[in-house]
């Protein structure tokens, strides 16, 4: 009895273990395909299949180059909206989170509600009347459009509030009070440094967020030299470089392996962040 | 919470008021200019526009595209959603054992989790280069015989639509590994050790224990992918032409849109009127799923 009960956990184990490889393999080979294919020549990527890297590199980034398409450029467009986006969303998420957490006041239950509410609303179906909006003030094809509209960033406040909810502590705040302390310097000088966790978890999402943002860039941003990285890739399907295989494996290489190196460096954060996020108290 | 302190409590509506006025200059005006376009013939080139009523609606009623649409979004959302739960269910109960005891339970599902980070435009294009006529899956389903000649995948109307459907899976999946199992490991121990002493099966325990204590993080997983759902845009739109071929088997709600919006005139009122309907569609199944699913008290 005992070790027909031993013989069905390990047989269930195995099964496990081989649906997991299973999974394994299904998440990782189209990424390494990715990333090989992205230092073999077009010639090799027609010819066979390989699961090992090559040396055409460089001769890959060349050719994008000769086409036109400078992914430093875009690089550097692409930290420029992530690197703002992300400072705008966690200062201004932890702030209202602040407000929320720490301060009783009339209409802050409706207030904590009406953030849950805005989370589920698709309010990026109104990129239409954002867009003529944002050219009436001249707005369009800069990246204030991007990056203002984060200010009222829900997630990022139901994210903070969940966080400070468990980290605040009154008798700090009340310290600082005695010591005659404002409550927005309290706020900057003693509950942002303790935050700093937080702050790290909210601001990778942030940063992927902007980093892969293709759809608002696409209806905004108008001039080539402006362009981010997804909208780069948008260019890479055109016909000019439909035969030049290699070039366009490296052009998306380089859109994804930032986002592997901060995974790879903080991804206890970012896991630990997905579960705080949509779990109540 | 802070008994000590009511006279600073003022001070919460300083701490509030960036996120309220942010909220309303960029976040409810649009929406209201966007209603109030949809009304509208305007263009991106004209200067003034006239009310036409519900003119908008009344052709995307009248052609077939808006319905197919909105058929497409549905379509593909649900096929990956019923996959996507029910792996993620699976394995968060595996994972979570105490009989099973798996491990490394944090690599798998860091793994799982990657391709949820990754530029969801470039993961269409580098599906469109893995599936294309000359490209990697037809290189080996000919070696390996499954084939007998290459295939062009992206010509077909089941497989283009299965792609996307599988693309989208395989981009969340992992997320909702992590959330179910957190929300797993949150119930306490204790009250599946008093239903075993009651002698339950696990089944047992799965339907009266876990699942209504899932209920919460449940609903939370549905309503937000179906809100993402809604407003499947990059994967369909870099995956094939930009307006869901073949024969508009992926054309979704905001490729539509956008379609509309990008047509040699411009027609913001018409693109509009999409984004509205989209957005009255979503938010009645969103908030309705959330009123009608949760814990009535």
């Amino acid at each position: 009895m005992k070790s027909m009960y031993k013989l069905q956990t390990n047989l269930l184990r195995v099964i496990v273990y081989a649906s997991s490889v299973i999974l394994l393999v299904v998440t990782l080979v189209p990424i390494w395909l990715l990333l090989v294919n992205a230092t073999r020549s077009t010639t090799e990527i027609q010819q066979s299949l390989s699961i090992l890297p090559s040396v055409h590199l460089v001769e890959n980034y060349r050719i994008l180059l000769s086409k036109g398409i400078d992914m430093l450029h875009g690089i550097s467009n692409s930290m420029f909206v992530a690197v703002g986006s992300t400072l705008v969303t966690v200062y201004f998420s932890l702030l209202t989170a602040y407000g929320i957490v720490v301060y009783d006041f009339k209409g802050k239950q409706l207030f904590s509600n009406f953030v849950i509410v805005l989370v589920m609303i698709p309010m990026q179906l109104s990129i239409i009347g954002f867009y003529q909006y944002m050219s009436k003030l001249g707005l369009t094809d800069t990246y204030a459009s991007l990056i203002l509209p984060l200010i009222a960033n829900a997630g990022g406040v139901f994210f903070g509030k969940q966080y400070l909810e468990s980290m605040v502590i009154t008798e700090l705040i009340d310290a600082a009070r005695i010591d005659g302390a404002s409550e927005i310097g309290i706020f900057h000088r003693i509950m942002l440094p303790m935050a700093v966790p937080g702050a790290v978890t909210l601001g990778i999402f942030a940063f992927v967020a902007a980093w892969n943002n293709f759809f608002n860039a696409f209806i905004l941003i108008t001039s080539f030299d402006k362009y981010t990285l997804p909208m780069l890739v948008k260019t890479l399907r055109g016909d000019v470089y439909r035969t030049e295989y290699g070039a366009i494996y490296l052009g998306l290489a380089i859109t994804i392996v930032p986002i592997l190196i901060v995974y790879a460096i903080f991804s206890r954060y970012i896991v630990s962040g997905i579960a705080m996020g949509a779990i109540k108290e | 919470m802070n008994h000590s302190s009511a006279k600073w409590n003022r001070h919460g509506y300083l701490f509030i008021t960036p996120f309220i006025l942010g909220f309303l200059v960029f976040g409810l005006y649009p929406v209201f200019n966007t209603l109030a376009l949809s009304f509208t013939d305007t263009t991106i080139m004209s200067g003034e526009a006239s009310f036409i009523g519900l003119k908008n609606f009344q052709r995307l009623f009248a052609d077939d595209f808006f319905m197919k649409a909105v058929r497409n979004t549905w379509m593909i959302w649900i096929l990956n959603f019923i996959p996507q739960i029910g792996i993620a269910m699976l394995l968060s109960i595996w994972y979570t054992s105490a009989r099973l005891r798996i491990k490394a339970v944090g690599v798998w599902r860091a793994i799982f989790y990657l391709p949820n980070l990754l530029m969801p435009a470039a993961v269409a294009r580098l599906f469109f280069s893995l599936f294309s006529f000359y490209g990697p899956v037809n290189q080996f389903a000919v070696q390996a015989g499954i084939l007998s000649e290459a295939m062009h995948f992206l010509q077909d109307v089941t497989a283009t639509r299965g792609l996307v459907v599988f693309i989208q899976w395989w981009m969340w999946f992992g997320q909702t590994i992590i959330i179910i199992m957190a929300g797993m490991t949150a119930i306490p121990i204790h009250l599946y050790e008093a239903a075993m002493v009651d002698g339950a099966s696990g089944m047992q325990m799965f339907r009266r224990i876990t699942l209504p204590l899932l209920k919460p993080i449940l609903i939370f997983i549905f309503v937000t992918s179906l809100v993402g759902g809604m407003q499947m845009f990059d994967i369909p739109y870099m995956l094939t032409d930009g307006r869901g071929s073949p024969v508009y088997s992926i054309m979704t709600n905001n490729i539509l849109m956008y379609s509309k919006f990008s047509s040699s005139k411009g027609h913001l009122g018409a693109a509009s009127s999409v984004g509205v309907l989209n957005f009255i569609m979503t938010t009645l199944c969103a908030l309705g799923i959330f009123y009608f699913l949760r814990d009535k008290e």
